[in-house]
């Protein structure tokens, strides 16, 4: 009696349980008949009302906290049940607490990463797939091709942009140039003689902020992409060109001879804020960055700079006149833990963060370069972040190469970025080369 | 033959004891047991098995599933053993291993003695060393950072103002009191070379940690009889004298517990390298600890766990040799 009523007890939770907990695989109720999981997006074209707790990882710190804040913001505003909690992990430490999350089941149901962790936690079935999202805005015209295969895996996508960087942009300021008497250069040449000057005069060229590892990835991405060509450089990423392919030789002797001549004796010793500082009080005439740094210079250095007035950025001219036009992106984006316990929310808020009207609220803050086309150029606040807008590839006809060893991940990117600072040193191509062509083919055979 | 008769003595003795009081005695250390196996014995064991197999942080060997091991035998080993990354990582850990002990044993000495000479401002001084102690080292390298930071850092305003702002090269040695986290310096070895921004992290560490020292000196210093210093003060040994023959044969044994326990904190050393450096730059500052963790937690493409794993066996190991003077001497005051 007591053994049937405890098999009565147990059936009975069961299916509550099951009543109650719907989709945790998130590929139930919120698939399409098409395999893809479905949008929000009620019949009005409003956004349907969904609730409950939902957890979001990001990167950003100060003003760009501040900014992805508001950005939040309107998500909350427009679904007051949803219970949004967010954490801020160090850039630096993102993918290997994300790969202990997820790896351990207790990963957000949000998360900003990277394309190369993308991928990686795709082939490992952590990701939700974001076809329904993706198919409606290729049909809109939001996005391109080329950014739907950056945010993809084997095809599918599983990543969605929030937030894209155009980077090779040497900023510098414009009063500073004109007492040096140096116009923005339009070629290579003209770029090497307006160091050469910057020199003659005593200045110190660039400022670097070699420390924080990355900054020196935003030289050699943009410097490979215009020496050794978009061919090439996607060949890397992919590993059908090897590191000891003759152009990629070339574009490291480049940047070796930029090196030599151009950085400064202390590159490895400041990071990125503080290089950025350093240019904007003088210590420096020159910084390659992406377009980031119209927020961060005077969000952490000065803010009362004016954006175009007291400081702009030319984009580092073509190594070759004769080449094809590439531009070099990079950018964040946003992935859905295929166990989140509330897809619905999980998958409301990736639509919000891809859409015009989330990314329109941190390009009217500045310092941002929506990936959605929609979004329009009037909405950024200076003229800065609007030419940076521009040069955004929305047309599908312009070669995008995207930050190579942000692609790549895991040893690769590690030990491309430690070997930069080597080379900042030492300027060794050979040992560069050797030591990329070692760890690549250890990694992908 | 003495000895064995008494073993004889205490078996028997063993035998006549009752059962229940036995079982009783069991009882109380089981619960101990069973914590010491499952919180010490299984995860060691667990390390040491995972080291034999290649798995990553993304698809994680478990003893329980064994359709999923990718057993490789002791290949972990011979591929640590044969990398100069390992080696690299090596001699940094070596950099520590001597220069941090002596640091921490050498100084707190001297710190401790001469805070037990004045006794009045002896509890500030105290307190004064051994607060750094009570700050996370993770903490410690935040503030060390900005210590060395080349723009605002007190170390570089403290060169700029006392107009110690120099740099030699002396063939091998070249050195800079500059650039202490990119490129201080470096002894060049011929076989190797010496990166003096180990050093730079070693003194983050040492103050961290000198606390420790001064604690432990302390409390032997207390057990020092008085008696004994105040009969060499009046047979007219100096200050120097009962330094040497009265209180240093005192604080052997403190010391060899200082000297023992910094050099455990030396070959794990983590926290303070990965915050201030992150083993960099280049691979400048890379210890054991710091591949080790960038092989489970960053190489992820590459699984590599099972190599983390056969470093942290590689460590254990050197640390249970290198500690084995001081447990030997520990079991035998216990028996």
């Amino acid at each position: 009696m007591r053994i049937r009523r405890a098999i009565v007890l147990g059936a009975a939770m069961v299916i509550v349980v099951a009543a109650c907990g719907g989709n945790g695989s998130g590929d139930t109720t919120t698939t399409g008949g098409d395999g893809a999981p479905q949008t929000t997006t009620g019949d009005d074209g409003g956004t349907q009302s969904v609730s409950g707790d939902l957890s979001i990882v990001h990167t950003w710190t100060g003003s760009e906290q501040e900014a992805f804040e508001a950005v939040l913001a309107g998500f909350e505003e427009a679904n007051a049940e949803v219970n949004l909690s967010r954490v801020e992990i160090p850039f630096g430490e993102l993918n290997a607490q994300l790969t202990q999350q997820f790896a351990a089941g207790s990963a957000p149901d949000v998360t900003v990463a990277l394309p190369g962790l993308i991928r990686l936690f795709a082939a490992q079935g952590f990701l939700m797939p974001l076809d329904g999202l993706w198919d409606g805005w290729m049909a809109d015209g939001s996005y391109t091709e080329p950014l739907r295969e950056i945010a993809s895996a084997d095809g599918t996508p599983y990543g969605v942009w929030f937030k894209g960087n155009v980077n090779g942009l040497i900023w510098y300021s414009p009063d500073r140039m004109d007492d040096l008497g140096i116009e923005p250069p339009a070629t290579w040449e003209e770029f090497i003689a307006a160091l050469d000057a910057v020199e003659a005069e005593g200045g110190e060229p660039f400022a670097v902020g070699g420390a924080d590892l990355w900054p020196l990835t935003q030289w050699w991405d943009p410097i490979l992409a215009r020496v050794a060509g978009a061919d090439v450089f996607n060949g890397l990423v992919d590993g059908s060109v090897s590191w000891d392919d003759p152009a990629v030789v070339e574009s490291f002797e480049v940047f070796g001879d930029f090196i030599a001549n151009y950085f400064p004796a202390d590159a490895l010793d400041r990071g990125f804020v503080e290089a950025t500082c350093a240019r904007v009080d003088g210590a420096a005439e020159f910084q390659n960055q992406g377009a980031f740094v119209n927020l961060v210079a005077r969000g952490e250095c000065d803010d009362s700079l004016v954006p175009g007035e007291d400081f702009t950025f030319f984009l580092m001219p073509k190594f070759d006149e004769a080449a094809a036009e590439v531009q070099f992106v990079s950018g964040d984006l946003f992935a859905v833990n295929a166990d989140t316990a509330n897809p619905d929310a999980a998958l409301a808020l990736v639509e919000y963060l891809g859409s015009a009207e989330a990314q329109t609220i941190w390009a009217e803050r500045g310092g941002f370069v929506a990936p959605n086309s929609q979004v329009s150029t009037d909405v950024y606040p200076d003229v800065n972040d609007q030419r940076a807008a521009e040069l955004w590839p929305a047309d599908p006809s312009v070669a995008a190469v995207y930050d190579l060893d942000d692609f790549i991940g895991g040893e690769i990117q590690t030990v491309l970025r430690e070997a930069l600072q080597q080379f900042v040193r030492d300027q060794d191509v050979d040992a560069i080369v050797q030591s990329m062509v070692e760890v690549d083919e250890r990694v992908r055979g | 033959m003495e000895r064995r008769d008494r073993a004889h003595v205490l078996s028997g003795r063993a035998l006549e004891r009752p059962d229940r009081e036995s079982r009783l005695a069991y009882a109380f250390v089981f619960p101990l047991l069973l914590a010491f196996v499952f919180f010490y014995l299984w995860p060691a064991f667990n390390t040491l098995a995972g080291s034999l197999f290649r798995w990553g942080l993304l698809n994680p060997w478990s003893i329980a599933q064994p359709a999923d091991w990718d057993f490789v035998g002791l290949q972990n080993y011979v591929d640590t053993l044969t990398s100069a990354r390992f080696w690299n990582a090596a001699i940094n850990t070596g950099i520590w291993l001597v220069i941090f002990p002596i640091l921490v044993t050498v100084v707190s000495l001297v710190l401790s003695i001469r805070i037990w000479q004045t006794p009045r401002a002896g509890a500030t001084f105290r307190t004064v060393f051994i607060l750094p102690m009570t700050i996370s080292l993770a903490a410690a390298g935040v503030i060390w950072t900005f210590m060395y930071d080349p723009d605002f850092g007190v170390l570089t305003r403290f060169v700029e103002w006392a107009g110690i702002d120099f740099a030699i090269d002396w063939g091998p040695i070249r050195f800079q009191t500059s650039q202490w986290l990119s490129d201080p310096g470096i002894i060049d070895l011929g076989f190797s070379q010496i990166r003096l921004v180990n050093l730079s992290l070693i003194v983050a560490g040492f103050w961290a940690f000198t606390g420790f020292g001064v604690i432990t000196y302390t409390a032997g210093l207390t057990a020092v009889s008085s008696e004994l210093v105040e009969a060499a003060q009046v047979d007219g040994a100096t200050t120097r004298q009962v330094i040497r023959n009265v209180l240093i044969p005192q604080l052997k044994g403190p010391m060899t517990v200082v000297a023992t326990i910094s050099v455990i904190f030396a070959l794990r050393t983590f926290d303070v390298v990965w915050v201030i450096t992150q083993g960099g730059p280049a691979q400048d500052s890379e210890v054991l600890a710091v591949l080790l963790w960038k092989q489970a937690f960053v190489f992820l493409d590459s699984p590599q766990a099972g190599l983390a794993t056969a470093v942290a066996i590689i460590m254990s190991a050197v640390l249970i040799v290198g500690a084995w003077p001081y447990l030997r001497g520990l079991t035998r005051e216990k028996t």
